[in-house]
């Protein structure tokens, strides 16, 4: 018989292998038995294993159940497990309870008898899993989690004290873990996501003696399914609570919570690594603005998981976008690097574009944005724009630290030239047409800086603040400061109060501008109650969440106060409102400067120049101090004047479009009866003034 | 399970009405206000009859194709955006209604709304309607949050959790957790000031995630087609990588949509990203969505690269590869299913 069927397998065609079904030591061919399965004489199948493997009834349907179940008659599976009355068997398996609190000594006589039952309780609850996976396949996904639910509900109770790490049957313990985490699945699948919750927190907050990988599998499961479902999944049982340790209130904080553990199981080297679960951890980070602990995760991560260029460049995209720009280039160095990868794109635009943010780094942005752009081929074709947009802003940037006119020059007009370039590219890129709109502005060019102004506020609509604050400016400029105050009165009618500080602190300057200092003062008052109102307000959140776009802090205010005060020589208001700023901040230059105009303007000379000196002791190019000290110098006689004339020809270096430099140079050219000199100086100061905006271009970025 | 989840929201809505009505009562309220609202709807559109006896009108509305791809017509309408808009008027009084069941079908139009309305700003078209309807979103979000900031702790594994294997003595003395700010406070806003747009929409977008579970598919596909237009920047080069040809699929359309490239600040994008990472990840499956999402996620990686904006490269980068893992994972191991060995032992 048994070379008939094994011939009989030899001719089958499909790939039904020939099954045997064992126990008691004894094993049969299934063909006889699915033959009548497929007959659907349950009974028959089930006695003639009862007679040729020496089962009971109960032992017979599960490995009946199970065989229809792995000949993927999921149907015909429930039928023979509908034949079991699985609540009675489970019943049954349940320890008395006098056996409650087992005796902890050791081995004792009941031994055998637990793995017996153990035993039977494994192939009950794996009748009661498969049925559940039967039901899962018939698509009836409730009545499938409920099955499963009785699965776990069932082995809580034979296990009373939670499952010990030893003396636990393998199937039985694979059946508990398939199960714990098949429901979750099951309820999420079913659209009942409140019970998927609390199932994947009764999979991971009881003691089912799961292996590693089986836990970490549920943990990520239920980390995605916080992430994204959008259903906030409510606070934690008060069970699952213990004092003193972290409970996640938001879907966030636990799913954040349970990647972090994941991470860390795979550096303890319980899990193998899922490059996903990082993945996730960096959507939900970088989601909440927390760039900086997603960097200190990166940093954990044991070497030889990431290539260490991919890891720099991306703790570089983290420590910039939490403003750390210098650790952010740094790396980014090493990972360009002649020996690493010197030519990846986006690292070459990242640091570009850090480097032009600074003056100082601004020449050797020029070069990785060079770099950018003969690499910028197949995939990153497309950066091509971004790459010449970059070099023109490290170029511009470049100009301002020049050492000669004709090097800023040169460097004014590339940086224009590529900036023009990079609209070939990306003729709909709002943010550079705002740039060439400042740097047409700063090389006061004014009617183009206007023109792309303008169009920068119409393509976004005036939504956002730095355009119409250019526009004003190059309005002011051009010494229209009507024109500029309306400007300015429209975008405060677009703006919430919170964020009209600085169109408030620019509205005060042009009154100053129109002679007007009580309106000026007026429109200063309600600034400073804005400010003040707005710390109040935010509490003891402003220090994170409104620190970076508070533009106006109280510190300014009190000094612009100051400042137009000195202009009306109303020394005591001078002396109170330094008094404030200085309570805010109390080193400053700008604070020293003005306190020194304060001194002159008493006739406090040596007072006077001491305050400036000091200025330029905390910052030694500020140039508003130098023009005063030189001023002052001059006065002092003709042995000063070469001295006042150095100073002045530094202060111009630093700030060549300063009108009050350029005034000063010439009067301090004429004293020395320099008089062609001297006119070139007026005429460059006369020239300036009529292209003077009330703050400097570049505080619009 | 839509149906319990809106009767619950409803009592819950009603919980808070002072008058502390029976909810019996202002569930059949709730009915007379879905069935005056659709009845204004037909004034416009064509309702099916089988909706209107439906046993649950509200529920058809919702996901009934037919009406959705009427309104959706009128909605992209050039002019649809106009203040005395028939539609825009609906919109608004269905959200007024207070019946959380119609609040969802006028989300269900969201990405459509604000799609249209930010890209048509610049364009200089009346917009009051769509601004009305948005400004309506943002005063419930207002309100229902009372104007908080959402914050979260992030945690920190030196501190012992709920999720520790070993409960070890906890670090009491540190508990300085990191706060971050997800949504900051919220001030009420009469009308859109153009420099606060992307935020109200952008907390539209966030009443819109609360919500995303009992929202149907076409609304979510929509919204990934906008975040395509407003990224305004074509992402195919990443395509290739996931190993599948591009579907072709009108590529004069594709140019027209770069024109309408908006400005992308973070108060926008962030909700927008947490919608796709919805859409790419949540428990919903569906092959059309999960293609609209993969377009959208490389559109904005490739926009993200083109504002050199590290957050956003963070973000939509991990997006973009768990949609490539998550492409290549359909022959990943079914770990709840039974070893299948030839002898089947007791």
């Amino acid at each position: 018989m048994a070379g008939s069927q094994s011939s009989d397998s030899s001719e089958n065609e499909e790939q039904t292998q020939v099954r045997e079904l064992c126990a008691n030591g004894i094993c049969m061919k299934t063909t006889e038995v699915e033959a009548k399965l497929d007959e659907g004489n349950i009974e028959e199948a089930e006695s003639s294993l009862r007679e040729g493997l020496q089962l009971n009834f109960e032992e017979a349907r599960a490995l009946l159940g199970r065989l229809e179940y792995q000949r993927g008659n999921v149907e015909g599976a429930l039928r023979v497990f509908d034949g079991i009355d699985l609540q009675a068997a489970i019943e049954r398996l349940q320890p008395p309870i006098s056996e409650k609190q087992p005796p902890k000594k050791g081995r004792t006589r009941s031994d055998a008898q637990i793995v017996v039952s153990q035993h039977a309780a494994g192939l009950v609850l794996e009748a009661i899993y498969l049925k559940a996976k039967s039901l899962q396949k018939l698509g009836r996904l409730s009545d499938a989690a409920n099955e499963c639910q009785n699965v776990l509900d069932a082995a809580e109770k034979i296990f009373q004290q939670g499952i010990p790490d030893v003396q636990v049957d393998n199937r039985l313990q694979d059946t508990i873990n398939q199960a714990v985490e098949l429901l979750p699945e099951l309820w999420k699948q079913a659209g009942c996501y409140e019970e998927a919750t609390s199932a994947y927190r009764r999979a991971l907050l009881s003691q089912w003696n799961l292996d590693n990988e089986c836990c970490a599998r549920i943990q990520k499961g239920f980390a995605i399914f916080l992430l994204h479902s959008g259903v906030e999944a409510g606070p934690l049982s008060l069970a699952a609570q213990i004092d003193g340790s972290y409970v996640p209130k938001h879907n966030l904080e636990e799913a954040v919570l349970l990647l972090m553990i994941l991470i860390r199981k795979f550096y303890l080297g319980k899990t193998e690594w899922d490059p996903s679960v990082m993945e996730h951890l960096m959507f939900a980070l970088s989601l909440c603005s927390q760039t900086s602990i997603l960097a200190k995760q990166l940093e954990a991560i044991m070497p030889g998981v990431f290539h260490r260029v991919d890891r720099w460049n991306n703790l570089a995209l983290c420590y910039c976008g939490a403003g750390q720009n210098n650790v952010a280039l740094n790396l980014l160095r090493h990972s360009l690097h002649k020996h690493e990868r010197p030519n990846d794109v986006m690292a070459l635009l990242l640091a570009a574009k850090i480097c032009s943010e600074d003056p100082h780094l601004a020449a050797e942005g020029g070069g990785h944005a060079q770099r950018a752009i003969e690499n910028a081929v197949g995939i990153d074709e497309h950066l091509k724009g971004v790459a010449v947009r970059m070099l023109g802003l490290c170029l511009g940037k470049q100009a301002k630290v020049s050492s000669s006119d004709f090097e800023r020059s040169r460097l004014q007009s590339e940086a224009l030239k590529s900036l023009e370039g990079a609209v070939a590219f990306e003729p709909n890129n709002h943010e550079l047409i705002f740039e060439l709109g400042v740097q047409y502005a700063e090389q006061r060019n004014l009617n183009a800086a206007l023109r792309y102004t303008k169009q920068f506020i119409d393509a976004t609509g005036g939504s956002i603040l730095k355009g119409w604050r250019l526009l004003a400016l190059i309005l002011s400029a051009q010494q229209r400061f009507t024109e500029a105050e309306v400007v300015i009165d429209a975008a405060l009618d677009e703006t919430a109060k919170w964020e009209q500080g600085p169109l408030l602190r620019l509205k005060a300057k042009l009154k100053i501008s129109q002679s007007l200092p009580m309106d000026a003062i007026e429109t200063y008052r309600y600034l400073l109650a804005l400010v003040q109102a707005r710390r109040k307000s935010f509490g003891p959140l402003r220090n994170i969440s409104q620190v970076d776009d508070e533009k106006v802090n109280e510190f300014e205010v009190w000094h612009g106060l100051a400042d137009l005060y000195s202009r009306l020589s109303h020394w005591k208001d001078v002396e109170v409102c330094l008094g404030k700023a200085r309570g805010l901040k109390q080193y400053a230059a700008e604070l020293l400067h003005t306190e020194g105009v304060m001194h002159q303007g008493r006739g406090e000379l040596q007072e006077a120049i001491c305050s400036y000196t000091n200025s330029l002791f905390l910052e030694p190019s500020f140039v508003p101090c130098k023009i005063v000290i030189s001023s002052l110098l001059s006065k002092m006689g003709p042995d000063a004047l070469p001295v006042a004339k150095s100073i002045l020809s530094d202060a111009l270096r630093i700030e060549p479009t300063n009108r009050l430099a350029w005034y000063h140079l010439g009067l301090v050219h004429k004293d020395d009866g320099r008089m062609a000199d001297a006119t070139d100086c007026f005429l460059a100061a006369s020239m300036l003034e009529e292209s003077d905006p009330i703050e400097s271009f570049s505080s619009v970025q | 399970m839509s149906q319990d989840s809106f009767a619950s929201e409803a009592s819950t809505a009603t919980s808070t009405v002072p008058s502390h009505k029976p909810s019996q009562s202002s569930l059949t309220d709730y009915s007379e206000k879905i069935q005056s609202a659709i009845q204004s709807l037909s004034s416009f559109t064509t309702i099916p009859p089988s909706l209107i006896s439906s046993q649950d009108p509200a529920f058809s509305l919702l996901h009934d194709p037919h009406v959705s791809s009427q309104i959706s017509s009128l909605l992209r309408h050039p002019d649809s955006g106009a203040g005395d808009n028939n539609l825009c008027r609906w919109f608004y009084d269905t959200f007024q209604s207070t019946s959380p069941q119609l609040q969802l079908v006028v989300l269900r139009f969201l990405p459509i709304i604000a799609g249209l309305y930010l890209s048509r700003v610049p364009l200089r078209k009346p917009l009051a309607g769509f601004e009305a309807v948005l400004l309506a979103l943002y005063a419930h979000e207002t309100t229902s949050r009372n104007g908080q900031a959402i914050t979260v702790n992030i945690p920190d594994l030196s501190i012992s959790s709920v999720y520790h294997e070993t409960k070890e003595s906890s670090r009491n003395n540190s508990t300085d957790l990191n706060l971050a700010v997800i949504s900051p406070s919220l001030e009420p806003h009469g009308t859109v000031r153009s420099t606060r747009r992307a935020r109200i929409v952008g907390v539209a977008l966030e009443l819109y995630f609360s919500k995303i579970s009992l929202i149907p598919v076409g609304s979510k596909i929509d919204f990934c087609k906008f975040c395509e237009v407003w990224a305004g920047q074509d992402g195919d080069m990443y395509k290739e990588i996931e190993g599948e040809a591009g579907d072709g699929g009108g590529g004069g359309e594709e140019k027209g949509k770069k024109e309408r490239r908006i400005p992308l600040p973070w108060e926008l994008l962030q909700p927008a990203l947490r919608i796709l990472g919805h859409c790419l990840l949540g428990p919903q499956k569906d092959k059309e969505l999960w293609d609209a999402t993969c377009a959208a996620i490389r559109s904005l990686y490739a926009r993200s690269l083109h504002d050199v904006n590290p957050k956003a490269i963070l973000a939509t980068g991990s997006l973009l590869r768990l949609s490539k893992i998550g492409m290549n994972s359909q022959n990943e191991i079914d770990y709840t299913e039974i070893s299948m060995s030839n002898v089947i032992s007791l």
